[in-house]
């Protein structure tokens, strides 16, 4: 297996730890700067084999037949790949959204939206020897987050990759395209460099025909790490 | 070349059945115990006044008993204990209380021994990572990473040894006694 680095990233293509009207950052982020460490093998290696520890969920959130969850059918084709743009096989990711009223199965979300029986909103799986993972869901709705200045969350999906080494460790959210509330969503734009905060952004696939009752969208995650360049003799 | 995803906060919702059972247990895999001796690693999560903080997600990665990861870029990986993943996960309780069960880690080559720590939760915008070292280790003294943090905060990543095996490592995201985090 080739060996991988973690080189430093941009930080205008990472979001700023405070983010002003998200009321709970400043209490939580480090008030001293971060420690620069040299890496060691404890951080160039990581769990690969999580699917040991976890269960694996499946890809099919959306329910079939009369339990088929309400909102607009949707597939994600999601693709995980590392700096070199090389396919990140056999990584967990884990995956969870709001239903389409935008209510949350969770003891924190105690929104007025209703509940949708036939919808949990998480899937894990492992991506294939591709990187790919393939969602089958419904959209997301909006919600309003409960600040005093009306700030809602634009439709989002979270995930939580693992990627191959420790450093590679990826919580990220994917918005949709086209949506008015993504500019002015605190979370997508507290990342500075319009170009990253567009990566976010999933892209919609045209209809095809097939399948003929979702709408598709595809989406790739980049994780850190990249092949080591040998050093010269 | 590709740039990373942006990072962005786990949020508030992280789904509770994420949090498996026994996921916070790592002296056992697949039914079988793993070599070493067990260890308990336990603590309170606060934010900058004191609170407590309840659903925070902690992750921890660590070598086995004889200091080996379980990964193929440490070349000892063929001599890994099967029977030890490494990796696991627990949540805060309302008192911001975690707890993991592992398996006192060997010293990696080059390092003290050492658990790393994964910190997700709602407002944090960004992984926060930071390592626990054991009390009483001549070893931390030569550790590279513990060496890059400065001499005065040292302390703060050195658990306290509550029992003989029972470790005491609470963290603090933000103001006095703040835990080191790194940033990589």
């Amino acid at each position: 297996m080739a060996r991988y680095v973690i080189p430093p990233r941009d930080e205008r293509t990472q979001p700023t730890r405070i983010v002003p009207g998200y009321p709970q950052t400043p209490w939580r982020n480090p008030k001293a700067p971060l420690v620069r460490r040299p890496p060691t093998l404890s951080e160039l290696t990581g769990p690969i084999e999580v699917a040991k520890r976890v269960q694996l969920l499946g890809g099919d959130i959306a329910g079939h037949g009369e339990r088929q969850a309400i909102g607009q059918l949707m597939h994600l084709r999601l693709r995980v790949v590392d700096e070199d743009g090389t396919p990140v096989g056999g990584s967990v990711v884990e995956i969870w959204q709001a239903n389409a009223a935008g209510r949350y199965i969770h003891p924190n979300d105690d929104d007025h939206a209703p509940v949708d029986a036939n919808f949990y909103g998480a899937a894990r799986l492992a991506t294939d020897d591709t990187g790919l993972v393939e969602l089958r869901t419904v959209k997301p709705g909006a919600y309003p987050v409960p600040t005093k200045d009306g700030w809602w969350r634009p439709p989002h999906i979270h995930f939580s990759v693992f990627g191959r080494v420790w450093l590679s460790r990826l919580v990220t959210q994917m918005y949709f395209p086209g949506e008015p509330l993504n500019g002015q969503d605190r979370i997508l734009n507290a990342v500075p460099d319009a170009e990253a905060r567009e990566r976010l952004v999933a892209r919609f696939v045209p209809p095809t025909g097939e399948p003929h009752n979702a709408l598709v969208f595809e989406h790739e995650i980049v994780v850190r790490g990249r092949k080591a360049t040998p050093s010269q003799p | 070349m590709k740039i990373p995803s942006g990072e962005a906060t786990i949020g508030p919702f992280f789904p509770r059945r994420y949090v498996d059972a026994g996921a916070n247990d790592l002296t056992q895999l697949d039914d079988r115990k793993a070599d070493g001796e067990a260890i308990e690693i336990a603590g309170i999560v606060r934010q900058e006044d004191g609170t407590p903080l309840d659903n925070l997600v902690l992750e921890i990665w660590q070598a086995d008993a004889k200091g080996i990861y379980r990964h193929p870029a440490d070349p000892r990986h063929g001599e890994a204990d099967p029977k030890f993943l490494g990796w696991g996960r627990a949540a805060t309780d309302q008192e911001g209380r975690y707890s993991f069960r592992t398996i006192r880690p060997g010293a990696p080559q080059g390092r003290a021994r050492h658990v790393n720590f994964m910190l997700m939760f709602s407002g944090l915008m960004r992984i926060l990572k930071t390592t626990l070292y054991f009390p009483g280790e001549r070893a931390n003294e030569a550790d590279p990473v513990l060496a890059a943090v400065p001499a005065a905060r040292r302390a703060l990543l050195v658990a306290r040894e509550e029992a003989p095996g029972r470790y005491r490592f609470d963290l603090k995201l933000r103001g006095e006694h703040e835990t080191p985090f790194f940033d990589d």
